[in-house]
């Protein structure tokens, strides 16, 4: 359900692409520092996004740094950081956390316990931090799971649930902001669901499990999306962004249909 | 309507839930079009199985997800909703679609029976007033589901934000009644939003990259298990 929200690279100028990556390499980086090496590998993009965001409407400046990781060990690159950089990285771990025990009591993986298990006490410390995140986060996924195992067919009431969580989420602090941001982020999940939804469904058709599209023709798939994405933009528009604004409407008008347009095309090409 | 929707999912009457909805995606897998190639007959096929299995489903309204979730949250949505803020955003999430409602008390059925219309008037006042999830309640126990019923059902779930619903409801109104044009003004409604933000979007040029091409290394990795390094 994570890593949809991510820029068109091809349609950002090289700053822009420079300023994106930095990002997403001090996510990394705030993760190893905070939850130790084997956070990284849970990275996501959703949370990169969530930086440039809360960075640009509450004017975060950012400090820069350079360090090699294991992922490229023989170049150095730059990273930037600021204090929502640590929030979501705290959210990053609690994300996976959660998605890692909702694997294990869903469909008994038992490789999803151990994996939750290997964060069970950065995920602590994260609810200890954020406890009205952590709390919606946890609630709602075992809403969503009961939600999903009673077969709903009507694919706003999952949608409604999973909006909840990000729109939490964004949420970074109580101020004026704080019911847009939630209104955003809301949003911005319910598009992430059904999105998921859509494209997993040949699958989903397949392993015989749960999907909230199945009822609703393939081919009015896109309008379904631009209307929960103009809703979002809607919502978006309440919000003064000023800072890397070019790239946050990258991300919101092009990006975030990256890997949408990418499994049309396997669908094309017959893979699926 | 379909007589006997048991025999169209090929379970017995008294079948659980849980086997009933087992059936349904098994005959989902064998007749879905998307898995057919678009089909014709499969989807006649599919149709008839969607039909059936939501008629069952209705019929056990005390099964399934939605009676319970809204019976759950009803104490909550019913406080937010009486400030004509349904999802306690702090602002009315459809601004500007004040002369939609202004528009809205004009419209009277007046071509439906009067009984109904009775109903249909409180409906309309609940909605007016920004009652919307008491405006569905009432439109649920509503046995009768005619063009009308799926129109203020329609409305009701616009503006809780229900967005996919708020569609798909508007649009079988205009398949039972073409003539309303009220009918077709709601999906327009409900489509222009998406059709704007389409056009921008499609200015802005979709995405035609592979998603590898952003940062190599780590979308690899999340793609495989953190233990075993293996795809899980």
């Amino acid at each position: 359900m994570f890593g949809y929200i991510v820029a068109n690279p091809d349609k950002l100028s090289p700053d822009e692409n420079q300023r994106y990556k930095s990002c997403y390499c001090g996510l990394c980086n705030a993760l190893g520092a905070r939850h130790g090496a084997v956070s990284r590998v849970t990275i996501n993009y959703d949370m990169t996004f969530l930086i440039l965001f809360l960075s640009s409407l509450y004017k975060k400046g950012c400090t820069y740094g350079r360090e090699r990781c294991l992922i490229h060990p023989v170049r150095t690159h730059t990273f930037w950081t600021n204090e929502i950089t640590s929030y979501a990285a705290d959210m990053n771990v609690a994300l996976a956390y959660y998605n890692f025990m909702d694997d294990w009591s869903d469909e008994k993986k038992v490789l999803s316990l151990l994996e939750a298990k290997l964060l069970v006490k950065e995920n602590k410390r994260v609810a200890e931090q954020h406890p009205n995140q952590c709390s919606v986060i946890g609630k709602s996924l075992i809403e969503l799971s009961e939600i999903e195992k009673s077969n709903e067919l009507n694919p706003d009431v999952p949608a409604n649930c999973f909006g909840k969580i990000m729109g939490e989420i964004f949420t970074f602090k109580d101020d004026e902001y704080t019911q847009n941001l939630r209104a955003f982020g809301t949003a911005l999940g319910k598009f992430i669901y059904i999105m998921d939804a859509c494209i997993d469904l040949k699958q989903d058709l397949k392993k015989e499990c749960y999907n909230p599209m199945i009822m609703t023709p393939s081919a009015n798939f896109t309008d379904i999306l631009n209307l929960l994405m103009a809703d979002c933009i809607e919502k978006y528009k309440l919000l003064p962004i000023i800072q890397d604004k070019k790239l946050i409407e990258n991300i919101l008008y092009s990006g975030v249909w990256t890997r949408y347009e990418e499994s049309n095309k396997k669908i094309e090409k017959g893979d699926i | 309507m379909i007589s006997d929707p048991y025999k169209v999912l090929g379970v017995s009457s008294d079948a659980s839930e849980e086997e009933i909805t087992k059936a349904y995606r098994k005959l989902a897998r064998k007749y879905h079009p998307d898995l057919n190639h678009g089909d014709e007959e499969s989807a006649k096929k599919m149709t008839s199985i969607n039909t059936a299995y939501e008629q069952i489903r209705n019929g056990n309204a005390s099964q399934g997800y939605t009676k319970n979730y809204q019976q759950n949250t009803d104490g909550r949505s019913n406080g937010s909703t009486s400030s004509n803020d349904p999802f306690g955003f702090g602002f009315n999430p459809f601004e500007g679609f004040d002369s939609f409602r202004r528009g809205f008390g004009f419209h009277e059925g007046d071509r439906q029976q009067r009984s109904e219309s009775s109903n249909f008037d409180q409906v309309k006042s609940y909605i007016n007033a920004g009652y919307y999830d008491n405006a569905l309640n009432l439109l649920n126990n509503m046995k009768d589901r005619n063009a009308e019923w799926y129109y203020f059902s329609a409305v009701a779930n616009l503006y809780l934000g229900n967005k996919i619903t708020a569609l798909k409801y508007a649009e079988t109104a205009v398949r039972m009644d073409p003539d309303n044009p009220e009918y077709k003004r709601v999906v327009n409604h409900i489509q222009s939003g998406g059709r704007v933000y389409q056009k921008q979007s499609s200015d802005y040029g979709r995405p035609i990259v592979s998603l590898n091409k952003l940062c190599l290394g780590i979308l690899i990795t999340n793609m495989y298990c953190m233990i075993c390094g293996r795809p899980c």
